[in-house]
């Protein structure tokens, strides 16, 4: 899973789960999520951050279920529904809501555990052909995120100092913020443009990502083994 | 120094703009949305854990209303969101949010298209808040299985949600993007230009 070109592992694995959620299938999604643990089994892969993941993952399941139980399509909330809970097709319902939760989070967890955040993007702009604008200030931005997150801190703590103590999406604390966002665009921009940022120039291209036959043959994989699930199970 | 760009074209320091403004409010939703789990685990045993995202999902829109209302020009809105998607995947959430992000960014976009783009005001960005909202539910009604649910427990989600958009992506943002405009960093900006000769005095009786 490591290899395959990280663009066109992003397309195999987006493609077969737009096909899903038209389909309720609780085998189906029961093995998806299956199958993609077998597969990341053998991928060498970081089993703790995983876990990490599968935690929030592990409470939306339950939670999907418990509402699929509770409040079935055809069930009156409020009288009888704790027999409800109790009925097959309640359970039936939960399990086909909280199976769907990790079936997408199968899929999911296929992809970012095996895909370096970087190669994805080196790939969109080499493969996909996103415009180098894009791709650069995608990238800007991204690297962005600490600063902001310690930005975030500050001004919170300046407003504290003052005795001031604003709730997290108050426009006092995000306002600041935003004026930050605006100015180091255009410092980000400025750096660029004048270090040889060109938009039109040529670019080379440090770290070439290859294709492969097997790359482009990934979402066929993918996507015929979601029809013949479909069709199967 | 403004060459003549097209009015339409995208300049690196727009594309960096839109970019930051989706890490902030990419943040601002992660924040409230692990604060929200322990009301999620509060409300699963009684069926009702779905509310817990419905009620922060508002936040999703905020940075593509915000960017509209900077640069009010056609394509923002859908650009912003899509590319925020592809923020969220960098920081490692799941591949399903670039779909989800598109379906989000074409409803934002039609908000502000209904007014062929004209106007960049609380009515057109509740507007597209709205239209968000129903293209998401649309979605999220076929990737979460809500057929299966019963038809009033989705009237309440979706009246959360609606509720939630108004007041994350029509009102706030719209309160964010005066309040940024009056600080005059938007200058090159076509709301900057809208709201700089506001006098210092009215931002402080408003503070007040």
């Amino acid at each position: 899973m490591k290899s395959i070109n990280p663009s066109w592992k992003l397309i195999g694995i987006l493609v077969p789960i737009v096909i899903l959620a038209f389909f309720y299938n609780i085998t189906l999604n029961l093995v998806i999520f299956g199958a993609s643990l077998v597969v990341l089994a053998f991928s060498r892969i970081k089993w703790s951050t995983a876990l990490k993941v599968m935690i929030p993952v592990a409470v939306l399941a339950v939670g999907m279920y418990m509402t699929g139980a509770k409040f079935h399509a055809g069930a009156n909330i409020g009288v009888g529904a704790g027999n409800a809970l109790l009925s097959n097709a309640a359970f039936e319902n939960g399990l086909q809501l909280g199976s769907r939760v990790l079936a997408f989070a199968g899929f999911g967890l296929l992809f970012i555990m095996t895909t370096d955040m970087m190669e994805l993007v080196r790939s969109m702009e080499q493969q996909l052909r996103f415009p180098a604008k894009f791709v650069y200030g995608l990238l800007a931005a991204f690297q962005i995120l600490p600063n902001m997150q310690q930005e975030y801190r500050k001004t919170k703590a300046a407003f504290w100092a003052r005795g001031v103590y604003p709730v997290p999406v108050s426009p006092k604390l995000l306002v600041p913020l935003m004026v930050k966002a605006v100015r180091w665009s255009e410092a980000l921009a400025a750096a660029m443009e004048s270090k040889g940022f060109d938009e039109k120039a040529g670019r080379t291209i440090y770290h070439p990502i290859v294709m492969r036959p097997a790359d482009y043959a990934f979402p066929f994989l993918t996507t015929g083994l979601l029809v013949l699930g479909l069709l199967f199970l | 120094m403004k060459t003549k760009t097209k009015k339409y074209a995208w300049q690196l320091k727009d594309i960096i703009m839109i970019g930051i403004l989706g890490v902030l409010f990419a943040l601002i939703y992660l924040g409230s949305f692990y604060l929200s789990m322990g009301l999620q685990a509060a409300l699963t045993p009684f069926g009702l854990a779905p509310f817990n995202f419905e009620i922060v999902y508002g936040v999703w829109f905020m940075a593509a209303t915000v960017a509209a209302f900077i640069m009010q020009k056609p394509g923002v809105a859908l650009v912003t969101e899509v590319l925020a998607a592809f923020l969220e995947l960098l920081m490692g959430n799941f591949p399903l949010v670039i779909t989800t992000g598109l379906v989000q960014g074409v409803g934002l976009e039609l908000g502000f298209a209904v007014f062929r783009y004209k106007r960049y005001d609380l009515l057109s960005m509740c507007v597209s808040a709205t239209f968000a909202c129903i293209l998401s539910f649309i979605w999220t009604y076929f990737t979460n299985g809500y057929a299966a649910l019963e038809t009033g427990m989705l009237a309440a989600m979706f009246a959360v949600r609606l509720g939630t958009s108004l007041l994350f992506a029509g009102l706030l943002s719209n309160l964010l993007g005066k309040g940024l405009a009056r600080t005059g960093v938007l200058k090159g900006y076509p709301a900057g230009a809208k709201y700089a000769r506001q006098d210092i005095m009215d931002d402080e009786e408003e503070a007040a």
